[in-house]
């Protein structure tokens, strides 16, 4: 891969939150990185730090948060120690992010077209009905029915599924080469979310965006993604492309979590429906040796004794464990 | 919008009616009017006379109807102490005291605003701390006491402050200081948590997220929203300074409505009274229709309801 194909490049990204009990260590050093047009998934259960590494990389963390990484670099420029005033030009710029909530994500006083033209006046010079058109341009791509009259409306006039497509064409009004989505459809109904899902995979794919995807639902991982990290407590257990990890997952964590996932004719009682019992670690101070042993069924003495390096597989799988799902015997099959 | 005016024009309306009817029966509150009027001394044949002469014979609706039909036209009655035309008394008082209460008003939200957007954006800091210092003085101070305070230290110790009347400019210095600060504290307070909530919103998240800049964020994004509960209160206390500014009037030596109010209860001079309250309630009613004019235009979900 060449250089100038990397979009962005993560290493050691970690955010300490200082707490009245302690430091909380919400992301803990995690590494990875996305080329141009590439979707990658975050995937975990709540709690993971999984929000937290997307706000990290816009540069919106809470005030008394610490971001700290070895490297955060977005197009071959350091982004980790870039002024304020400078990431600002960035964000809604060449990198943009729409959220989980659509219903309060928009400002309630302002019009849509307000909100939109304001985003695309703020980072390029152009007049309100030139930014109107990018808007209304953007609309059809996003099928959106009766565009120009949505720029006269309110959020509140609009139903959820369309706020969160006004949210999509707010973070693709300047044309970002990165979009962070943080769970963008899990508060719409099913056919909502698929039919936005499509959308975004079609933008992604005109406008050759890289995308990092945060969800807890491996059904739309499986749909969107081109690379799969899996988070739990704050850390990257497993990463890989997404059929090597849903195919062969490694790491015990991963394959609890495709086991839960309900398959249609085999799971018809929710009694049957697996689950991983026990609950995420606190994240206050440090964690020593494996941070899912307490919940792994396979767990030894050996993985509480000290911190587990990243194995990584020639193929560009990874993860983080002595004992991966291929060592104690088992197919590494999930079995389905 | 326009219809939302409209409606909330014909209740209003209906609301100064409603209150026209309640402050006419103040007349009948303490008893008959003309036994009153007539004094200890009257005879029964004083009070038939001036019951006569003020038509206190004639059935209720028809009084009421006259009266009201005489307030439309600016005849408010006579005065029973001064023996002169209510209107020709009242009208100036108004004045003073709207133009004092206005100036006070737009004082207390010069300070009171942007001193609550300083302290929200900047809570627990020393601005916040300064911002709430300010506030709790001015809670906790009365206002009797502030004013005497004043003219203590701007017109004896060093005179350059005049301290009654209002017949100059300087002369409104000390009275709208302390009116305004009466009214800034709640404001500010106001003001300083809508703003915290508000910047905690998802909304001021996504602005941000577009790289719109901190100074937009705050005054177009996040300020709006925050002074929809301002607006209404400030237009509450501008009401309440025309009605309660009897102490301060009474400190200033100042010829208010609120001091005639408070003098014309002492006298018994109920046509006076009636015209005041009613003044009052109308003043009170047309700043509320404002205030919520204001924050249909702030915030277009009002608008529906």
């Amino acid at each position: 891969m060449s250089a100038t194909d990397t979009l962005l490049d993560v290493r050691g990204l970690r955010v300490d939150i200082p707490t009245p009990k302690g430091i909380l260590h919400a992301v803990r050093g995690i590494d990875f990185d996305l080329k141009r047009g590439e979707t990658l998934c975050l995937v975990g259960e709540s709690g993971c730090g999984k929000s937290l590494t997307a706000m990290a990389l816009m540069g919106l963390l809470p005030r008394k948060a610490l971001r700290t990484a070895d490297r955060l670099e977005f197009q071959g420029d350091d982004i980790l120690s870039l002024p304020e005033k400078a990431f600002n030009r960035l964000r809604g710029n060449r990198m943009a992010m729409i959220f989980q909530e659509p219903m309060t994500s928009l400002n309630p006083a302002l019009t849509i077209g307000q909100q939109l033209v304001d985003v695309h006046r703020q980072h390029r010079n152009v007049s309100t009905k030139e930014a109107r058109e990018r808007a209304l341009f953007l609309f059809e791509k996003i099928g959106v029915s009766a565009p120009v009259e949505r720029l006269k409306q309110y959020p509140h006039e609009l139903s959820g599924g369309l706020r969160q497509r006004m949210m999509i064409a707010m973070a693709l009004m300047c044309g970002p080469q990165l979009l962070l989505a943080d769970e963008p459809t899990t508060a719409l109904d099913v056919t909502i979310q698929a039919e936005l899902l499509r959308v975004l995979r079609n933008l992604q794919e005109e406008f050759g965006m890289g995308m990092i995807l945060i969800t807890h639902d491996l059904g739309v991982v499986s749909r969107m993604a081109d690379k799969v990290a899996v988070m739990y407590a704050g850390e990257i257990v497993e990463r890989g492309h997404v059929h090597q990890v849903f195919n062969r997952p490694s790491h015990p964590y991963t394959r609890g979590l495709l086991e839960c996932l309900p398959i249609p004719g085999r799971h018809k009682h929710m009694a049957h429906l697996p689950s991983i019992p026990g609950v995420v670690p606190s994240l206050i101070g440090d964690l020593a040796g494996c941070a899912f042993r307490q919940r792994c069924q396979y767990a030894e003495e050996r993985c509480g004794e000290a911190d587990i390096d990243w194995q990584q597989l020639p193929d560009g799988q990874g993860y983080r464990c002595i004992l991966p799902v291929s060592s104690y015997g088992a197919t590494s099959e999930v079995s389905r | 919008m326009y219809r939302y005016i409209l409606r909330r024009s014909v209740s209003g309306l209906l609301l100064i009616l409603a209150v026209s009817l309640a402050t006419f029966f103040l007349m009948f509150a303490g008893g008959d009017p003309a036994t009153r009027m007539a004094g200890e001394s009257g005879s029964v044949a004083d009070i038939i006379r001036i019951r006569e002469a003020y038509g206190f014979d004639r059935p209720i609706i028809l009084q009421y109807l006259s009266w009201l039909g005489g307030f439309l036209t600016g005849d408010l009655g006579r005065s029973l102490y001064f023996d002169l035309p209510v209107s020709s008394i009242l009208v100036e008082r108004m004045f003073t005291t709207m133009r004092l209460g206005a100036c006070a008003i737009l004082l207390a939200v010069a300070i009171g605003v942007p001193l609550g957007v300083a302290a929200g954006c900047h809570p627990n800091t020393k601005i916040d701390r300064f911002a709430l210092l300010f506030a709790v003085v001015g809670q906790a101070m009365p206002t009797f006491w502030f004013a005497l305070l004043l003219v203590i230290a701007f017109s004896v110790t060093f005179p350059i402050l005049p301290s009654s009347g209002l017949d100059s400019w300087k002369h409104y210095i000390m009275p709208m200081v302390v009116l305004s600060y009466f009214a800034a504290p709640a404001i500010m307070r106001l003001t300083r948590s809508g703003m915290i909530g508000v910047l905690d919103t998802d909304y001021i998240r996504t602005a941000r997220a577009m790289g719109i800049v901190p100074r937009k964020v705050l005054m177009k994004y996040a300020l709006r929203n925050a002074l929809i509960p301002v607006v209404s209160l400030a237009a509450a206390q501008f009401g309440y300074m025309l009605a309660g500014s009897v102490v301060v009037e009474s400190v200033f030596a100042i010829h208010g409505a609120g001091r005639l109010a408070w003098e014309s209860i002492l006298r018994s001079d109920l046509p006076v009274i009636q015209a005041l309250v009613l003044c009052f309630s109308l003043f009170y009613i047309v700043l509320t229709f404002l205030a919520d004019v204001v924050n249909a235009w702030l915030d277009p979900r009002m608008r529906i309801s």
